[in-house]
């Protein structure tokens, strides 16, 4: 009792507090039905087929989910979603480093970049369903700026540009966050090296390179590897937008349908784990990658 | 010292909660805006012996004679309804205030208190259960073997046969305890005005037919278009399959037998029927550029006024839709209803069913099951209410419908046989078509073949019947040739 009154239990009991409940939340939502997912991955069952109907039918899933055409190819579009990731961190890189430099009105840029991530992600499915229609707002737009109308294309409905079209709208909800995140690392940077690198002759290009560059890599590292494995597990443009039908669906939107239409609730496990996998993958060669390409500014 | 602990205490309560808070959001089904009456479940509202009512000191209803019988009868019942919109003075059609003030001047002593819900199917049923519910309520989801626990009998089947129709619908060992308050059909909802100036002067009773129509309104005015497929909506596609089972072939047992036995039933029959047909409609229909330009863009909530304002031809939807297109705009006199366009031998098809059911309660008094019964009656058959809501006749021989059925069979699907009962779900999630389970990416890809031109009709259906066939091998299902 009297070790508890002391400042070295005050301290353990405070600690032990409030690490269980996160702690216990954590196993009993993520972990635990977690486990049970790898286990249904192994059965053949609907959500409602009781215990003991399972059929146990070992690696089957996995050799399923690998000889199906459609999940491999599900996972092909998470390309267009790479693509935009990148797109958006150099976009948002860019309006940061520019922002940084104190520019008039400056805040409200910034503002107004940063509003798109707040709207909630069905509301941006209903407003670029409208926007994409034929003869609707972007038709307008470029109709006011004098493209012709008869050489654009069916922006949700011709399967070449479709995806591009859904990777746009996530661009344009997430560069924006992105872009305050790079912004707050930005300001970290200390003004007398640019004092310093001025003097020495150095352009804005050069100190960005030389200067910015380096000293934001961790959070650059950081929002490149979310960026990447947000675009594998993309889901939200394609499910709200067109249902994912259309060549739009993604390897969620695909694992979605054989899960809760479908009920082949095993197969969908199993797509989960190796998706599961392929992200660790993914994860650990970004890292490597970034390694080798910041090694010089580490030594 | 002690605050600061109370505070810290406070302070993870606070972040339980609104941990859990957060786990515990649920995400809403898709608006599936159908209204087809409810089967009765598998669970249980309450146990209890069977006996079979005598409804001595009550008419049965099929002895009352409206008009004559009870007129002076002095009583209060409460009715309890699903329909909230016929609550409101700005509904389009005939509010339940009206319906009351046309009861009243029959029967200007029964006192009629409309109670309505929006959360109807389970509110019902917790009123039910309280045992303290309204006089006449629609009969929710509840097994068949509990309606004698709560509900007077209207009488036997054979007698309620020859006074209204569906009367099996809520019958139980020979007696009937519910009398449907109005009953849907499937078909096509379309604008007359837009068939008749496009020269479309007999509704279509083929595929060919119909194709012919639908091309005879392109050609007319170009910005109408034909057939509006609602592909975006996803759910208005899978409902294409709705059509495949009696209107397509005329067959009670199809969907939940024949079906489930059949070898390649995707395959052509030769004589524009089965589902190849219902399908083929939809992917000439697109192929021949008889849809909207874009499909990916349609827009659900838009429809029901672009049909209403003469912008759209037909669509494809179940005659619940028909009073949403009439209400969308000023123009409901435009809007009719069809059968679907096929032709089984020389004879047309409906799948029809009854909608919510009256029942009456069983603990009321006489004087409140008379009036009841009188109530549910007069609704039936002089009120109006089944054709001002577009449904089907329910009073037996009345031919009162605003859908242009004529000549048309209604048919209800049968159940599936003892011990196939879930053979359906099985080969649909075996196969991954979804037949008539949400397989609405299935319908959507006929669409996008056919306006892509990459894949001929012939061999999407040739790929369902081999997917249908492997379904069928792996669950050892007899097949016959």
């Amino acid at each position: 009792m009297k070790w508890l009154k002391s400042r070295k239990g005050q301290q353990t009991v405070i600690i032990i507090s409030f690490i269980t409940v996160p702690l216990l939340l954590l196993a009993i939502f993520t972990y635990l039905p977690f486990a049970q997912m790898v286990q249904f991955s192994f059965y053949k069952m609907k959500y409602l087929t009781p215990p003991d109907k399972r059929v146990f039918v070992g690696w089957k899933n996995y050799i399923d989910v690998f000889t199906r055409d459609d999940c491999f190819k599900a996972l092909k579009l998470s390309f267009y979603y790479c693509a935009g990731a990148l797109f958006q961190l150099a976009l948002a890189l860019f309006l940061a480093t520019i922002l940084s430099f104190g520019v008039k009105g400056g805040n409200i840029f910034k503002g107004m970049m940063f509003f798109p991530y707040l709207i909630s992600g069905i509301a941006i499915g209903f407003i670029f369903k409208f926007f994409y229609t034929r003869g609707f707002v972007l038709d307008s737009i470029l109709g006011i700026i004098g493209v012709n109308k008869d050489i654009l294309p069916y922006w949700l409905k011709d399967q070449s540009v479709n995806n591009w079209s859904l990777v746009a709208t996530s661009v344009w909800r997430y560069f924006g966050q992105n872009m305050v995140l790079f912004i707050g690392a930005i300001m970290s940077v200390d003004a007398e090296l640019y004092e310093a690198a001025s003097l020495d002759g150095a352009n804005r290009f050069q100190q960005f390179f030389h200067i910015i560059l380096p000293s934001i890599k961790t959070i650059v590292t950081l929002n490149v590897i979310l960026s990447i494995t947000g675009s594998l597990s993309a889901f939200e443009p394609p499910f709200v937008i067109t249902g994912g039908a259309n060549g739009t669906g993604t390897y969620f939107v695909i694992m979605n349908e054989i899960a809760h239409v479908t009920q082949k609730v095993g197969l969908a496990s199993a797509m989960a784990v190796v998706l599961l996998v392929i992200i660790f993958i993914v994860t650990i060669l970004q890292k490597l990658f970034f390694k080798y390409v910041f090694r010089e500014a580490d030594a | 010292m002690k605050l600061k602990r109370a505070l810290a205490v406070t302070l993870i309560t606070i972040m339980a909660a609104g941990a859990v808070a957060c786990g515990e959001t649920t995400v809403s089904g898709s608006g599936q805006e159908t209204g087809t009456a409810p089967q009765a479940e598998d669970e249980q509202v309450a146990t209890a012996d069977a006996p079979v009512s005598d409804a001595e000191g009550v008419k049965p209803y099929a002895d009352i004679v409206l008009g004559e019988d009870f007129t002076d009868l002095n009583t209060e019942i409460s009715f309890f309804s699903n329909r909230t919109d016929l609550d409101s003075e700005d509904y389009g059609g005939v509010t339940w205030k009206e319906y009351i003030e046309a009861f009243n001047e029959v029967y200007p002593d029964i006192t009629v208190n409309v109670i309505t819900d929006t959360n109807y199917a389970e509110d019902a049923k917790t009123h039910l259960q309280s045992g303290d519910y309204e006089t006449v309520i629609l009969i929710p989801a509840i097994d068949k073997a509990d309606l004698s626990s709560y509900f007077e009998s209207f009488g036997t089947l054979d007698v309620m046969n020859g006074q209204i129709n569906y009367a099996d619908h809520w019958e139980y060992q020979g007696e009937v305890y519910g009398v449907p308050s109005t009953a849907t059909a499937q078909g096509i909802v379309y604008n007359k005005r837009v068939f008749e100036e496009a020269g479309v002067t007999e509704l279509p009773k083929t595929p060919e037919d119909f194709i012919a129509a639908l091309k005879k309104i392109k050609e007319h005015d170009a910005s109408i278009i034909p057939l509006y497929t609602n592909y975006a909506a996803g759910w208005t596609m899978g409902s294409w399959d709705d059509y495949t089972g009696i209107s397509a072939t005329g067959d009670v047992n199809y969907t939940n037998g024949t079906l489930l036995h059949e070898k390649d039933p995707f395959r052509d029959y030769g004589d524009s029927t089965h589902p190849y047909a219902v399908y083929k409609i939809l992917y000439d229909a697109v192929a021949q550029g008889l849809t909207e330009d874009d499909y990916s863009t349609t827009d659900w909530e838009g429809c029901k006024g672009m049909i209403n304002r003469g912008e759209i031809g037909c669509m494809v939807l179940g005659s619940w839709a028909y009073p949403q297109m009439e209400a969308a705009g000023d123009n409901a006199a435009d809007i009719g209803y069809m059968p679907f366009p096929v032709t089984v031998n020389g004879k047309q098809y409906a799948l029809a069913g009854p909608d919510y059911c009256y029942g009456i309660n069983k603990n009321a008094s006489d004087d409140e099951k008379q009036a009841g019964i009188i109530f549910v009656k007069w609704m039936t058959e002089q009120s109006g209410f089944v054709y001002n809501e577009d449904g089907l006749p329910i009073k037996a021989g009345s031919t009162e419908t605003k859908l242009s059925f004529d000549n048309v069979e209604f048919l209800q699907e049968a159940p599936a046989a003892e011990g196939e009962e879930d053979l359906l779900n099985e080969l649909n999630s075996e196969s991954e078509l979804n037949y008539r389970a949400g397989g609405d990416r299935r319908i959507q890809l006929i669409i996008e073949h056919a306006s892509m031109g990459d894949m001929e009709f012939d061999d999407i259906m040739n790929e369902w019947n081999e997917k249908w066939t492997q379904a069928q091998e792996a669950l050892g299902v007899s097949v016959n040739e």
